[in-house]
């Protein structure tokens, strides 16, 4: 990578610990054309090719319409490529499964159901008794900081709760991979950073797979073993950044790390030098 | 305690009802006609009509033939809405037929159905059918075509097939349209009830309106208004009730009464 400053003493004890780690999701050639009555067809991603690794936290970064919400449809099989072909496990995707869970920005919990309810939703369905649904449910609702809240509606929690019950409601079915939408985009920035924190202390326990969907650059550094930078019209894959700041990562200490402060900087200059900006058509 | 506002939010269905009778009395005892009793005098004729045990029969023939033609009409037509709101195919199929069907008063099909299956409660029980389908389709295909495709996602990636989908997030997610629906629905149905009565006259509430009316009647002819009126007014209280409590989780705060309920 030549953008990140090479440091000999990083790259020799990394070497050793990089074994060849299982790959959970190949993305080979993976190219998504959108077919619109009247104008001509819109080539959403382009060949695009990403191998990600058991464990990992990889963030996908680009303006909004470069396809990297699609790119993780794809993956949660939710959308079929036009082209190329996706894997999880080895495993071609031909459509959802339990072992990889979206957590969308819109939330899309069942109003009709309690907090409890939507977190004990997929555990029920996975034929979970219900004593032992209820009781894992409710150890995830604390843990994801609403323990009091069990029986509330969706309608009567504010969007950062809602995300936090959509995160236990998919974690409460054990997917290998979190295929997370702009999870925080609809929150505020106070919110935000606490989510974002929550999510890193619970990805800390168990170190899930997570496919992170972004237009934040300090988010996906914050985040993230590895940046993927995308670029749109058609969608492509323009750099994958490796993230070399120690875990567990705090935030304030990251501030004032010039390793952190030159990733933020190196990936803003890539949005720079392509004149990316939403205004293009 | 009630405080005199909360009383009197409450209580202000009620002083519609009687400010309605207080004008039709005053307006029926200015005009003076053979045709238009007082308020008072109709209200007299309730009992007698209710005390009749053939006027009971017809009453209740009606709201069996009512209570069928709703039943099957909302069975047959929640499935059929969803499916639409859910299937560009289904809905492309339905939708124009549904069209042609919208603007026709049930009623005026009467006589042909009448030619098919008679006078009996088979062709009363269709048109009724008939009326209440329409709005329930039409409010089912809403809500379904609303429900928010992530949803439906997270119920896939949960493992819900995709009849699994349609009945346990589909079908609830869509409930508070459905049911809007169905409350027009039951409206329509007692409607039509009464016009197929009209048309068809054997038995039923509406029988006993129009014979009335026929024979120059006019206390028993309002007394039948208000009772059907009443009946309509209880039902739709008693569908309110029941609305309200299977979507609560769907309704803001609203403590404005807007029925009767």
């Amino acid at each position: 990578m030549k953008l990140v400053p090479s440091r000999p003493e990083v790259e020799a004890k990394a070497a050793p610990a990089r074994q060849p780690a299982a790959a959970m999701i190949e993305i080979d050639r993976v190219s998504q054309v959108f077919r619109t009555s009247g104008r001509q067809d819109h080539l959403a991603l382009s060949e695009i090719s990403l191998t990600i690794e058991d464990g990992a936290f990889v963030s996908i970064l680009g303006p909004s319409g470069c396809g990297k919400s699609t790119l993780l449809y794809i993956v949660g099989g939710f959308v079929s490529p036009t082209g190329g072909v996706a894997r999880v496990k080895g495993r071609a995707i031909t459509g959802p499964g339990p072992d990889r869970g979206p957590v969308f920005q819109e939330f899309a919990l069942f109003p009709w159901k309690s907090v409890l309810g939507n977190v004990m939703y997929g555990p029920r369905q996975q034929g979970v008794k219900p004593t032992e649904a209820e009781a894992q449910s409710r150890a995830l609702i604390e843990m994801v900081g609403l323990k009091g809240f069990e029986n509330f509606y969706p309608k009567e929690l504010s969007g950062g709760m809602k995300q936090r019950v959509a995160l236990a409601r998919t974690l409460a079915y054990h997917p290998a991979v979190l295929l997370m939408d702009e999870p925080f985009g609809a929150l505020d920035a106070h919110t935000r950073t606490r989510l974002q924190n929550d999510l890193l202390n619970i990805w800390e326990r168990d170190r899930k797979t997570v496919l992170f969907v972004t237009h934040s650059v300090e988010e996906a550094v914050y985040l993230s073993d590895k940046v993927v930078v995308m670029t749109r019209s058609p969608g492509r894959i323009k750099e994958i950044i490796d993230i070399d700041l120690p875990r567990p990562r705090r935030r304030t200490e990251l501030l004032l790390d010039p390793r952190y402060q030159k990733y933020l900087v190196d990936i803003e200059r890539m949005f720079d030098d392509t004149g990316e900006d939403e205004l293009r058509p | 305690m009630m405080s005199g506002r909360a009383l009197l939010l409450r209580s202000a269905p009620w002083l519609a009802c009687l400010g309605l009778l207080g004008v039709w009395q005053i307006g029926a005892l200015i005009l003076n006609t053979d045709s238009f009793p007082t308020a008072w005098e109709a209200a007299r004729a309730i009992p007698s009509i209710l005390g009749d045990k053939e006027s009971l029969i017809n009453i209740l023939a009606s709201l069996r033939r009512m209570a069928v033609g709703f039943s099957i009409g909302v069975v047959f037509s929640i499935p059929l809405g969803l499916m639409m709101g859910r299937s560009r195919g289904v809905a492309s199929f339905f939708n124009p037929l549904l069209m042609v069907i919208y603007p026709v008063p049930k009623a005026a099909l009467m006589p042909i159905i009448m030619l098919w299956l008679g006078v009996g409660d088979v062709a009363k029980t269709l048109v009724i059918f008939l009326g209440v389908s329409l709005p329930v389709i039409y409010h089912s295909f809403q809500g379904a075509k609303a429900v928010e495709e992530k949803m439906l996602w997270s119920g896939a990636a949960m493992g819900l097939s995709a009849a699994q989908r349609m009945i346990r997030i589909v079908l609830p997610a869509a409930l508070p349209e459905i049911l809007t629906g169905c409350r027009t629905g039951l409206v329509l149905a007692l409607i039509t009830m009464v016009t197929s009565e009209m048309i068809a006259r054997q038995s039923g509430a509406g029988n006993i309106l129009f014979n009335a009316l026929d024979m120059g009647q006019y206390d028993t002819v309002y007394a039948m208004i208000i009772i059907i009126g009443a009946m309509g007014i209880g039902l739709d209280a008693a569908f309110e009730n029941i609305r309200a409590r299977l979507v609560k989780w769907s309704e803001p705060g609203f403590d404005i009464p807007l029925s009767f309920a």
